[in-house]
């Protein structure tokens, strides 16, 4: 959370002191949007073979952005960062696992292909005159 | 480098005095080894670097936090350096996949290639034997229908048969004239261009004279063929002789004209196969 603030500047701390009146209303900016990255991402894993590739990293991922947006809701706007944060890379590495399968597979298959084409390629060449 | 060591072992105790009680997180554990294990990963290092980058500058912001003794603030960024690490690592792993298998693709041309170039030239030599050959067998019929036609040989149901005239023999006698050495050498040339070809030489006369005489006449005259050939270098395997008299006239005998067309000397030319000439029947 320190590090959330060092990056917004002690200019967004003031601006955030002075309009702590007027915050109070609705979900914390900050948190909106860190949420929203991680819907982003728990959708992309969602749409590339996660849900089959990696199912636990995927739940996880889904489980702690429904989390940070009930705490969001609560305006409990650390809470709801940090578990934004944490969905946004779950979701990135169960997507990269399911990435890492199909390149894995295609490369096994490859190989197999290579294998078969090669003792083809040997089996038709003319014999050595 | 004692020197050294001292001045390490001095800053150490410095910063233990500072930090009385030494960091053991586990969270941050963690995330040090799987930072560790990607950044020892070469793939990571060309596949992933952007994501290496940022997951060091988690665990950066951890270990400020722990030389800090902000134990609250460890977890988040050991966590993300953690998950960021092994994101790294799956990039990096799925994408070295996919440069091998690229890689190789240009491979599998290549052999594919190979193998099409491959049949397509055995398949031109193949043709290019094959009308070779046929070159060749045209060229070999062209030569002999060449050689045929210089011994003006027609052919017919024994086999080529090239008529010698009598013009060859003086009347009533079965001595070659000298004139008769040209016509023979053509036909020398052509058994001797063709080795397994066998022949007949056949006696004819015309009706003139006794039976017995006629068929003594034919058959010395045929003789006579026969045994110049052999002493021209054709094998005396390869020749039979035959006098067959008055019998098979090509002409009348009642005029001069057709019984100089039937004193004659026909030579049969077998196969190539190399089979006898067949004997002619008497009707």
């Amino acid at each position: 959370m320190d590090r959330i603030f060092s990056r917004l500047g002690k200019t967004a701390l003031a601006i955030a002191a002075i309009s702590v009146g007027t915050a109070a209303y609705a979900g914390n900016p900050l948190a909106d949007e860190k949420i929203a990255v991680a819907k982003a991402s728990v959708e992309r894993a969602e749409q590339s073979g996660a849900p089959q590739a990696a199912p636990v990293e995927l739940a996880t991922a889904r489980d702690k952005l429904a989390r940070a947006e009930k705490a969001n809701a609560a305006h409990e706007v650390k809470p709801a960062a940090l578990l934004a944060e944490q969905a946004d890379i779950d979701a990135q590495v169960a997507e990269a696992t399911a990435q890492q399968q199909r390149a894995k597979k295609a490369a096994i298959e490859f190989d197999m292909s290579m294998q078969a084409l090669r003792q083809e390629s040997l089996r038709s060449s003319p014999p050595a005159q | 480098m004692n020197i050294k060591l001292l001045t390490g072992i001095s800053v150490a105790l410095a910063m233990a005095s500072c930090a009385s009680t030494p960091t053991s997180n586990p969270a941050l554990d963690n995330a040090r080894n799987l930072v560790r294990s990607a950044e020892a990963d070469p793939h990571v290092a060309m596949y992933a670097a952007l994501d290496l980058e940022a997951a060091k500058k988690e665990l950066q912001v951890a270990e400020t936090a722990a030389i800090h003794h902000d134990e609250a603030a460890i977890a988040q960024p050991a966590y993300l350096a953690a998950q960021t690490a092994r994101l790294a690592q799956l990039k990096a792993t799925a994408k070295a996949d996919d440069a091998r298998v690229a890689a190789g693709q240009t491979e599998r041309d290549k052999i594919q290639l190979n193998a099409r170039t491959r049949e397509v030239d055995s398949a031109t030599r193949e043709a290019d034997s094959a009308k070779m050959a046929r070159d060749q067998e045209v060229q070999k019929s062209a030569n002999l229908q060449a050689e045929l036609d210089a011994l003006k040989a027609k052919p017919t149901d024994r086999g080529l048969v090239l008529t010698l005239g009598d013009v060859l023999f003086d009347s009533g006698r079965a001595e070659l004239n000298p004139g008769a050495s040209r016509n023979l050498d053509q036909l020398v040339q052509f058994l001797t261009d063709h080795p397994a070809r066998r022949v007949e030489i056949d006696g004819y006369t015309d009706s003139v004279g006794t039976e017995s005489f006629n068929l003594n006449l034919s058959q010395r005259r045929a003789d006579a063929v026969r045994y110049a050939l052999i002493t021209r270098g054709i094998d005396s395997s390869r020749i039979v002789s035959q006098g067959y008299g008055k019998d098979f006239a090509v002409a009348t005998n009642s005029d001069s004209g057709g019984r100089q067309l039937n004193r004659r000397v026909e030579v049969v030319i077998g196969g190539e196969n190399g089979a006898a000439v067949a004997a002619r029947g008497r009707d």
